[in-house]
């Protein structure tokens, strides 16, 4: 008798188990397989697949789309990079809303909002975070954007490795880096995922002889580097008169140098591999954050969190949260602003044949004073 | 009892379904420097209204500009002196040895940056002895030492602070973002010391307060 309770207990354990099990799963395969609503702009002249410059990624996840903004004359050219870190979304609807409104009459602007894609296809374990962020667009429409983790997902490249060993520095880190693909940098032609798209990145800028690269990110804003440039030494003097320009527009910045002992990253190897001016933008977002409370879509849209003001009132912050909000609009204008102060301190600093000249980009006070819904086709 | 044991060990399990493999490993290294304080004092104005301003053409070129710290605030004076008109060789880790006879300004980029220190490959105690050095000669050879501390309350904490006290110790005169000397740290040195200064609100009116200095 004893025994048959036992089974049956068992049994139903095993029936609650495998419903839990189907539901997370169904989750994940749905996530897994979403195809993110991204429009071609209508100013953008090519859309190539990253396997152009790796053609091991050819058929992979990691073969994301670059879409080209090429100016009737020729000039100066800049790569903007999306979604290293999934996770960092203002990064990810940047470059989406970079290739969606910009014109560009001279030169050339590469945009690839979904570097690391297989990052946005799971989210980080155990954080909570939303699978998704939606916005309505001027005509009423939804649109729906993947929200996704830091890291390569471990579908794609597995197992890790107890240690990561950065394939050209020799450099040492935790096995999970391994799929953080800022740390995968110049890249390994025939590596893991996260090394091939990092080689044909490096392949990319060097194949097409790319003036610039910026690399778009967000940080906690218990971090230091906080609403802050990172620059290569050989991008120093842009990225210091871009970072003025900003501040002069009352945009904070501030300028901080690629450390040269750690590697993998795009503002030291892109730097060192190429002839690029590399650049790395972050800025503050408290749904990335440790101290963050309860965290869904809104969190990461509004970036309104009531731990963060506390945080803040603590003085433990490295960015003003007076506002007590971070909204997605700041974030997304303080990196578009950025970028086009880093063209035109790129451009005071080039000769004429190399200049870039772009148009239609979203501005800072019109992203913070509307909806960023609105610059979205 | 054995029950509820048993249907919550099934119940981790399935959880552990749902949530498995590494947790995400952050990049964030532990910064030296300290947060941005949520409260603005109001000592720092109070005492910088007390002090000298600069006089017009107080520095003389040629000049050397060079980092106590580390930080890229010294790419950003560069820039600044560039669009003020005004010459300088950047040389972000010159030693005192290395400063030559004819230079008649000698700028500190102040501002501790743990990114630059390990560009570098030096540490803060390195750095320091570099500053003292550095300020020694400075005065030996008569050259007149102008400190700026652009970067705000970003730039102070434990790293920045320690660059700050020697180098408005011994400067000659000083131009500060007043948002970074919130608690009075260098304005109350600047006024012991009766060390013209000039405050500006924000990095880029560190622009104008270079050209007086330069008397351009």
């Amino acid at each position: 008798m004893n025994m048959k309770k036992t089974y049956l207990s068992a049994a139903a354990i095993l029936v609650v188990a495998g419903i839990v099990g189907s539901i997370a799963g169904m989750s994940f395969y749905t996530k897994r397989h979403f195809q993110e609503d991204i429009v071609t702009g209508p100013n953008v002249t090519e859309v190539f697949k990253l396997s152009k410059y790796n053609p091991n990624l050819e058929g992979t996840i990691g073969d994301s789309d670059v879409y080209v903004l090429k100016g009737e004359k020729e000039g100066g050219s800049l790569v903007v990079l999306g979604s290293t870190h999934a996770n960092e979304p203002s990064g990810h609807m940047a470059g989406i809303l970079l290739e969606e409104n910009a014109n560009v009459d001279v030169g050339t602007i590469y945009v690839i909002p979904n570097i690391n894609n297989s990052a946005l296809t799971h989210n980080d374990p155990l954080d909570g975070s939303p699978q998704y962020m939606h916005f309505t667009n001027k005509n009423g429409e939804t649109r729906t954007f993947q929200y996704g983790s830091r890291a390569t997902n471990p579908i794609d490249q597995w197992p890790d490795p107890d240690i990561y060993t950065h394939k050209s520095s020799g450099q040492t880190l935790s096995g999970s880096e391994t799929r953080n693909l800022n740390r995968c940098y110049p890249g390994v032609e025939d590596g893991t995922l996260s090394e091939q798209v990092a080689y044909a990145v490096t392949n990319m800028i060097n194949t097409l002889e790319i003036d610039m690269e910026i690399d778009l990110h967000e940080s906690s804003p218990e971090y230091a580097v906080n609403n802050a440039t990172v620059a290569h030494e050989r991008a120093a003097t842009i990225a210091a008169e871009g970072v003025l320009d900003l501040q002069l527009e009352g945009i904070s910045m501030s300028l901080e140098p690629s450390p040269t002992t750690l590697h993998g990253l795009t503002h030291r190897e892109l730097g060192d591999f190429t002839n690029t001016y590399a650049l790395l933008m972050e800025t503050g977002n408290p749904s990335q954050g440790r101290l963050r409370g309860y965290t869904d879509e809104t969190l990461v849209k509004t970036g309104k969190d009531p731990c963060y003001v506390i945080a803040y009132d603590l003085g433990l912050l490295y960015v003003d949260y007076s506002s007590g909000d971070f909204p997605i609009e700041l974030r997304v204008g303080r990196h578009l602003a950025g970028i086009n102060a880093y063209i035109n301190a790129f451009n005071n600093n080039s000769s004429e044949d190399k200049q870039i000249v772009v148009s239609g980009i979203p501005g800072y006070d019109e992203l913070v004073n509307g909806s960023l819904g609105d610059y979205l086709l | 009892m054995k029950k509820i044991a048993t249907i919550a060990m099934a119940g981790a399990l399935a959880l552990s379904l749902v949530a498995c493999g590494g947790s995400s490993a952050s990049s964030a290294a532990p910064a030296a420097s300290a947060p941005a304080a949520s409260t603005a004092s109001t000592a720092a104005s109070a005492a910088a209204t007390d002090l000298t301003e600069i006089s017009a053409g107080m520095c003389q070129t040629p000049a050397i500009l060079t980092s106590i710290g580390q930080s890229a605030d010294v790419d950003i004076a560069n820039t600044l002196c560039s669009k003020a008109g005004i010459e300088v060789t950047m040389n972000k880790n010159i030693t005192g040895d290395e400063l030559p006879d004819d230079c008649k300004t000698l700028i500190l980029a102040v501002g501790g940056s743990s990114k630059g220190l390990g560009a570098a490959g030096i540490d803060a105690d390195q750095e320091l002895a570099r500053t003292d050095a550095l300020i020694a000669a400075a005065k030996d050879k008569g050259i007149t030492i102008l400190a700026m501390h652009t970067g705000g309350s970003a730039r102070r904490g434990t790293l920045s602070d320690s660059f700050i006290n020697p180098a408005f110790e011994g400067c000659d005169a000083a131009i500060v973002v007043s948002e970074g000397d919130a608690d009075g740290l260098m304005s109350g040195i600047l006024a012991k010391n009766s060390t013209p200064a000039t405050y500006v609100e924000n990095t880029a009116g560190a622009l104008g307060a270079l050209q007086t200095a330069f008397g351009k």
